[in-house]
This record gives C-alpha cells, sequence and structure tokens, in this order.
C-alpha cells in the first residue's frame, strides 16, 4: 500500500524523512527514531532522490543506466537500514516506507517538496550539510531552499 | 574516413566561387566521418547531411585563465553551397573536473545538450543559430552562424573617456542589453535548460544588428542544490564587469594607488574570485544604491542569494527604471 493512503486511513500523522548518504541525514533520522520512536499515530517515509544526470553526462546509455542502477541499489541498502533503525525504536513495520525517486528537477529540494506534497506529509525532515558559503551561493542549499519554499507543512531541520 | 566518389576537378569550381583563387587547394579532400577531428585538415571539404563545407581553421578560446587555448574540435567553414561562414563544432567527448574559486565539480562537454538548445532558441535573437546533423557514425555535429563582431565585454572597454561618461551616457544602454541577456538566460531555464559556461566573452555583440548573442552552450555539469546557480554566478560575474565598464581586481587599486584600498573589507570582494571588487559604489561613488544593492548579491558579504533570473529581473527592471529618468 502506497505510504500516503496508508497514513490517509489509518488518520496518522505522516512524515517524509529525506536523506542521503551523509551523516546529516543519518541523525536527522535518528533525531525522528529517539524523538518519535513507540509513539502511536505516525508513519514514516523515507525518501533518497536521485537526480537524474544530464543527457550523454555519461560517454554511452549503458554507463548511464549502469550508474542509475547502482545509485539505486546503494540508496535500496541504505534505505532498508534506516527502516530497520526506525523498527528497532518502535515504528510499526506496515508505518514504514522506503522511497528511491530517480527523477530530474531544478533541484534535489523541489524534488523533495515536490514529494512531501503528493504524499500530503504533515512534516518535513532534513539533515543540514553545512555547506560553505561559497557552495551554496554556486549550487544552491537544499536545506535552505526548504525552509524558504515549504508551505502547508512543517519542517525540521537536524544539525 | 571515407572518399566521396566526386570530381576533384568540379569541386575546386565550387570552392574558387567563394575564395580568392590562390586559396582554392589543387586537391580538396572529401571527408563524410568526422568521429576524430584531429584528422580532419584545413583545405578539406566535410560533407555533413549533404552539404559540402570548405574547412577552414579551428577556433580559440581563453578558459580557467588559460588564454586563447586552441580547441581543435571546433572549426571555421565555407558552406559551399552559399558562401556563408559556419562554425563545426565537432564532437570531443571532454570530462574535466572544473575549478571555481576553491571548489571544484565535474564537467563534461555535450554535443546533445548544445544540439537540444540549438533547436530551443531558433529565431531568438539573444543566441547564437544553428542546427545539428550527424554524421555517418552518429556524431552529432553542430553548424552555427559565424557571428562577426565583439565580445560584450570588449565592446564596453571601448565606451566612454572614463567610467563616469561611460557610467552616465552609456551604461543604461548597456543594462537594457544585459537585461535581454538575463531574459534569454530565463527562457532557457523556464525550459529545463542550464547555459552552463556563462562568461563575458560568451557574449557576442553582433556587428551588423548590434544583438548580443549568447554563444557556446555546451558545458554541462550534475547540479544538486540548484540547476541554476552556476548560471546566476555567471549572470552577477557579467553584470559587475558591465557596471564597472571590466574587472575592479585589487591588483589594478594598488597599481592606481587607490584610496579607496583603506576602506575595502572582505565583504566587498566576489564571493568566488577575492580579488574582484563587487561594491563598485566604493569606488564610483555615483553609481546608485539600488545598483548596487543588486551587485552585493554577488559578494562575500551577501546574506541573500538570487535563487533564479526573475528575481534578478525585478531588481534589473527598477535599476533601469531609476537610472533611465
Amino acid at each position: 500500500m502506497a505510504a500516503d493512503k496508508m497514513c490517509f486511513l489509518d488518520k496518522n500523522r505522516h512524515i517524509l524523512i529525506a536523506v542521503d548518504e551523509s551523516e546529516n541525514a543519518k541523525r536527522a533520522l535518528l533525531y525522528v527514531a529517539e524523538f518519535l520512536g513507540g509513539v502511536p499515530g505516525f508513519c514514516v517515509s523515507i525518501l533518497s532522490v536521485i537526480l537524474e544526470p544530464p543527457v550523454d553526462y555519461f560517454k554511452t546509455d549503458e554507463e548511464r543506466t549502469e550508474w542509475i542502477n547502482r545509485k539505486k541499489t546503494e540508496a535500496a541498502v541504505m534505505l532498508d537500514n534506516y527502516r530497520r533503525i526506525l523498527v528497532q525504536s518502535g515504528f510499526g513495520e506496515n508505518n514504514i516506507e522506503p522511497l528511491v525517486e530517480v527523477i530530474s528537477c531544478p533541484s534535489i529540494a523541489d524534488c523533495i517538496l515536490n514529494k512531501r506534497q503528493r504524499l500530503n506529509c504533515d512534516t518535513l525532515v532534513i539533515g543540514r550539510r553545512g555547506i560553505s558559503k561559497k557552495e551554496e551561493f554556486l549550487f544552491g542549499s537544499t536545506s535552505s531552499k526548504i525552509v524558504h519554499s515549504a508551505r502547508n507543512c512543517a519542517v525540521w531541520v537536524i544539525e | 574516413m571515407r572518399e566521396m566518389p566526386l570530381s576533384g576537378h568540379d569541386l575546386r569550381d565550387i570552392i574558387a566561387r567563394w575564395v580568392e583563387p590562390s586559396s582554392v587547394p589543387a586537391s580538396p579532400r572529401i571527408v563524410t566521418d568526422i568521429s576524430d577531428f584531429f584528422k580532419v585538415d584545413y583545405d578539406d571539404v566535410v560533407i555533413l547531411d549533404g552539404r559540402p563545407y570548405f574547412m577552414r581553421n579551428y577556433e580559440r578560446e581563453g578558459r580557467f585563465g588559460i588564454d586563447e587555448e586552441p580547441k581543435f574540435w571546433v572549426r571555421r567553414a565555407i558552406d559551399l553551397t552559399d558562401g556563408s561562414i559556419k562554425i563545426i563544432k565537432m564532437v570531443f567527448h571532454e570530462q574535466f573536473r572544473a575549478k571555481v574559486g576553491n571548489i571544484t565539480f565535474d564537467c563534461v562537454r555535450s554535443p546533445r545538450k548544445e544540439a537540444i538548445i540549438l533547436d530551443m532558441v531558433k529565431g531568438h535573437p539573444n543566441f547564437m543559430q544553428g542546427f545539428s546533423v550527424c554524421d555517418p557514425t552518429g556524431n552529432i555535429i553542430r553548424i552555427i552562424d559565424f557571428i562577426k563582431g565583439k565580445t560584450l565585454a570588449d565592446h564596453v572597454l571601448g565606451l566612454g573617456e572614463n567610467h563616469e561618461d561611460y557610467f552616465h551616457n552609456f551604461f543604461p544602454s548597456v543594462l537594457g542589453e544585459y537585461i535581454d541577456l538575463v531574459k534569454a538566460i530565463r527562457f532557457l531555464h523556464e525550459r529545463g535548460e542550464k547555459h552552463g559556461d556563462i562568461r563575458r566573452d560568451h557574449i557576442i555583440k553582433e556587428k551588423d544588428t548590434g544583438l548580443c548573442r549568447w554563444i557556446d552552450f555546451d558545458f554541462n555539469f550534475m547540479h544538486a542544490g540548484n540547476m541554476f546557480g552556476y548560471d546566476l554566478f555567471g549572470l552577477g560575474n557579467v553584470l559587475v564587469y558591465l557596471t564597472g565598464r571590466g574587472d575592479v581586481t585589487l591588483q589594478r587599486l594598488r597599481k592606481e594607488e587607490s584610496p579607496v584600498l583603506d576602506h575595502l573589507t572582505a565583504d566587498d570582494m566576489n564571493i568566488i574570485f577575492n580579488n574582484r571588487l563587487v561594491n563598485l559604489n566604493k569606488v564610483y561613488p555615483y553609481i546608485p544604491d539600488d545598483l548596487n544593492v543588486v551587485l552585493l548579491h554577488f559578494s562575500l558579504g551577501a546574506n541573500a542569494f538570487y535563487d533564479d533570473t526573475d528575481q534578478l529581473l525585478t531588481d534589473l527592471n527598477e535599476v533601469r527604471e531609476k537610472i533611465s529618468n
């Protein structure tokens, strides 16, 4: 069952945790596990976004497909680990849904916000990478963009 | 490379229509597969989609501080069907780590991206024009109309007797041209594409029409935070350059023994290129605050950055209104 339906039907609060392979993302997930683990009435979607590489970023389509598949596998392993952490902390197996999205978006923040809207989550949880000001200027900060652009939901930024 | 069964004599006649007799080669070679661009020589005739192009010299470009680096895969050519000058961009699968300030990121040269954008901007006055064809081995070759003119950067250097004269008498019109260029980049962004390599020498001011055109959009990179951030950074650098009628660097100020040096802080400098002054109002006090505030979005002291071209355009239009009145 899709996470949004599951939560809707159960009238649970629906939390979306956006993660990547960073320690900050792991901290965000651990925060939710410690804070809400064992508390009834919550379900969690754990989202890993893989941005589609630009056209001919790789020399061949095979290389591109291989790269995407490898990223998907890595993300699936990571999400499974995170799922287990949440279960151990007291979330019900049926109240956790790992989601891997391979998508083309102007930014990861846009992908996450779109997904939150589609799933109709009440709360969005992200880690903060702590990138430099220069990096934020050149390539943007996912957490800053989410904080500025999120509507109709609470945003938790975990450091 | 495959030889075409065409008479050398006929070909020499065709070439002679467009070049001086002394430039007609004795036995021009016909080439159809240009996978290896190093094997395409000066005086070769390359057939692309049935059209013959008489190959001339390769182009050059400054990059990452290296001036006049030859681009062997980019050749000037004469379209032998109408005599027009073209730029032929062959396929060069280049992957490299670009370094901007002390930040590095992986880049590729993407013929497909440039081909897609060429289609997208067909007829747009602020982009180079051209089309792409595939050679027999599937290489995406871009055939681009040669733009006769200077870079916008070189053009502004020749305007005005001094900066104040430039700023009051020429800059309002330069700003109008710049706003059109930003709108052109918005046009790309709205369609999910980025220029990828916005630099002042990638804007040519066409001699005949006076139009400013973006060139060279084959750079690509994997973005994460904001797909358009790097383009906005480039737009900021161009704006600062146009406002200052050139780069105002610490080296230049030191050389001129400028008293402004005593009043500069790190926050006044470009966020990435820390030797370039962005807070130009400190050197040119007649630059209005509204414009200076736009410039400061690209400084080390900035607390807010532009997320998209719309935000930049909103501020620029306000500036234009004020400096025009």
